[in-house]
């Protein structure tokens, strides 16, 4: 039985960490590489079992994630909406809050960038670009803000609320775009092309990787300092910690919740606008599909940790470029992608049920 | 009633019956204390396993045995991830429906390619009419000549209900997901209910894949419960976690969808997503209006350590 948390002794998350304990979690990794390496090892078991000659399948894999500069591209351009993702769950983990909602956040902010586009046209680039990203984030940041309130005022479960929402979010959006703002003619639920002044910018003109990456980078950065180096994020963990012992210390429960739900819906909100505008041009019904889980998967992964995001988003984007190029060369099934991702999780998730029940005992 | 009426009825039932096996199976799991989040992986795999089976045996049977034994099988994982492990419920369950999608996936290629079959086709299960009450005017197409997993799922409510409500075991069971505590020092292991329930529930629902491959498509197709796992979720929040309830509940989005069905057939301008949208939206609304008086089993998502 978990112990019911008296409230004369608060379990503090210790203040001011010692560097050496703050940064415990590159020694923790261990344990979350493990996870990763068993996934993997899993799967390199079926890849053999299924009569696939090993060798050349994992020729393709590597080639396939890290080959080429244009391969490595397509990598980090799949990890940037999963690491600004990511970086938002975590910090909800931090604060006792698990949010699953990242699917139905990024479809709304995927929604509030092609909108903006459509509603307020403008010539300048950078105007154009930057307008959508914030209404991506404004919208973001209000469906997890709504999700954030039912759980405080209603005491519904923050899980059940935003599970439920992203259902609503993602056939709110398909409705809105089919009926609304799609593209007619185009036999499924999508938008027009966007101009290009709206597109996110590239490093290089003969290459795909857009600008994203710096965005989910410095997500994660700005996050670690956030908690770790603020006043805020110090609440935050105090909040993670205990509704109790935050209460007592004369933190705002409500605010706080709402504060950290609404950082993580505009993170996805972000995610959603950046896959709009740097991938897609345009908005494309249910394109945020497993990405809330992924988030998900990488927030646990790092051990909730914003700096380690960055690494397990990575590991998830070359995971799937390695995989889609496997899957080309020599035959072997898409679903290993999701069996490497669900066995990952699963192990990921024992070491940190684990970690949690020895910090606790 | 005319025949169209009796159409829609049909179809209603139709659409619950997965519906209520999913629902069934995730109430045993969550009345202790287990979140089913999972609930979509284990009707995913009994719908492998109902098709597998079937396939290779021929017989329907031995198919509906091996949906339970998929279904059974997810849950155990999920009982030995959770249960066992202390991992976050919610999460584990995620994780476990993309394992189970990812793995039936693999598994279909892996069985075509050795059998070098096209697809994993198999005969479906006939209606079977019940003598004499198969006609009754109109009570006996719609109730009595129904293939024999939708028997089972009308006729699994009374007995469930009695278990959890009539029984020393399902007093326990429910006890376990209040307040695992009490059951403990009434002298009951709550990890072993725990463990039971879930992996009880992971069978049931997986004959709800069963109905979906030996009573409605006739094949395995990836990924072919689309989210009937959720929706079950949410038919027994509508039903707040009591059989009867979920029942009624998987009856309106059973009503709900074979009515967007039939406004799609007959062009009326009311979005196909607008009603997906409803029973999600309905149990939000449920959730938010009935709010603190809401009863969630208390120990919902709780871990009960090794010494509870």
């Amino acid at each position: 039985m978990s112990a019911s948390p008296s409230a004369a002794v608060p379990a503090m998350p210790s203040a001011s960490l010692p560097p050496a304990q703050r940064y415990a979690f590159l020694r923790s990794r261990r344990d979350l590489l493990l996870a990763c390496a068993l996934g993997l090892a899993a799967v390199a078991a079926l890849i053999v079992f299924s009569g696939n000659d090993p060798g050349r399948a994992a020729h393709a894999f590597l080639a396939g994630a890290f080959g080429s500069f244009d391969r490595i591209s397509v990598a980090l351009n799949k990890a940037t909406p999963y690491i600004l993702c990511g970086t938002g769950v975590a910090l909800c983990f931090r604060a006792g809050i698990v949010n699953i909602g990242g699917e139905g956040q990024i479809a709304l902010g995927g929604l509030g960038a092609a909108t903006c586009a459509m509603l307020f046209p403008v010539a300048n680039p950078l105007l154009a670009v930057l307008s959508c990203l914030l209404a991506g984030v404004a919208f973001g940041a209000l469906w997890a803000t709504v999700a954030a309130v039912l759980h405080l005022t209603r005491r519904i479960n923050e899980v059940i609320v935003t599970l439920l929402m992203n259902f609503v979010a993602v056939l709110l959006v398909q409705w809105i775009v089919q009926d609304y703002i799609g593209e007619t003619g185009a036999g499924f639920p999508q938008t027009a092309l966007m101009p290009p002044a709206y597109w996110l910018p590239k490093f290089t003109a003969d290459n795909d990787l857009h600008l994203g990456i710096l965005l989910a980078v410095a997500a994660c950065v700005l996050a670690h300092l956030y908690l770790w180096h603020t006043q805020w994020g110090f609440g935050l963990r105090v909040l993670g910690a205990s509704r109790q012992a935050a209460r007592y210390a004369g933190l705002s429960v409500f605010r706080g919740t709402v504060v950290v739900m609404g950082v993580a819906g505009s993170l996805a909100g972000l995610a959603g606008s950046v896959e709009v505008l740097g991938l897609h041009y345009r908005l494309i019904a249910g394109f945020s599909q497993g990405f809330g889980f992924n988030a998900v998967a990488i927030a646990l992964l790092a051990g909730r940790q914003p700096l380690a995001i960055l690494p397990a988003g990575l590991f998830l984007g070359f995971l799937e470029a390695g995989a889609l190029a496997m899957q080309r060369e020599v035959g072997s099934p898409s679903s290993l992608v999701s069996m490497i991702e669900g066995l990952t999780m699963l192990f990921a998730l024992v070491i940190a049920g684990r970690a949690s029940r020895q910090a606790g005992s | 009633m005319d025949t169209a009426t009796l159409d829609f009825l049909g179809s209603v039932l139709r659409i619950a019956t997965p519906l209520l096996f999913g629902a069934m199976g995730s109430i045993l799991s969550e009345r202790a204390g287990v979140f089913a989040v999972g609930l979509e992986g284990m009707m995913l795999a009994g719908a492998f396993g109902a098709a597998l089976l079937t396939f290779m045996t021929g017989n329907a049977a031995a198919g509906v045995a091996g949906s339970m034994v998929a279904g059974a099988l997810v849950a155990m994982v999920v009982a030995l991830v959770t249960v066992r492990l202390g991992a976050d419920q919610m999460v584990t369950g995620l994780a476990v429906n993309v394992l189970a999608a990812g793995a039936t996936s693999f598994l279909v290629w892996w069985v075509l390619r050795h059998t070098g079959a096209g697809s994993l086709r198999v005969t479906m299960l006939a209606p079977w009419p019940v003598p004499g009450l198969a006609n009754i005017p109109v009570l006996g197409p719609l109730l009595f000549r129904q293939p024999p997993l939708t028997y089972l799922a009308l006729l699994m409510i009374v007995p469930l209900h009695g278990f959890l409500e009539g029984t020393r075991w399902g007093l326990t069971l429910r006890a376990v997901g209040e307040n695992p505590a009490a059951a403990f020092s009434v002298g009951a292991n709550p990890n072993v209910f725990r463990g039971a329930a879930v992996i009880a529930g992971g069978a049931i629902a997986g004959l709800g894949g069963a109905v979906l491959v030996l009573q409605q498509v006739g094949t395995f197709t990836d990924a072919m419960t689309s989210g009937r796992g959720f929706l079950a979720l949410a038919a027994i929040i509508v039903g707040r976690w009591r059989p009867w309830g979920a029942f009624v509940a998987c009856l309106v989005f059973g009503a709900a969808e074979a009515l967007h069905l039939r406004l799609q057939m007959t062009g009326l301008p009311v979005s196909s997503y607008v009603m997906q949208m409803l029973p999600y939206l309905i149990a939000l609304l449920v959730l938010a209006g009935l709010g603190r008086s809401v009863k969630l089993p208390a120990a919902l998502g709780s871990y009960i350590g090794p010494r509870a």
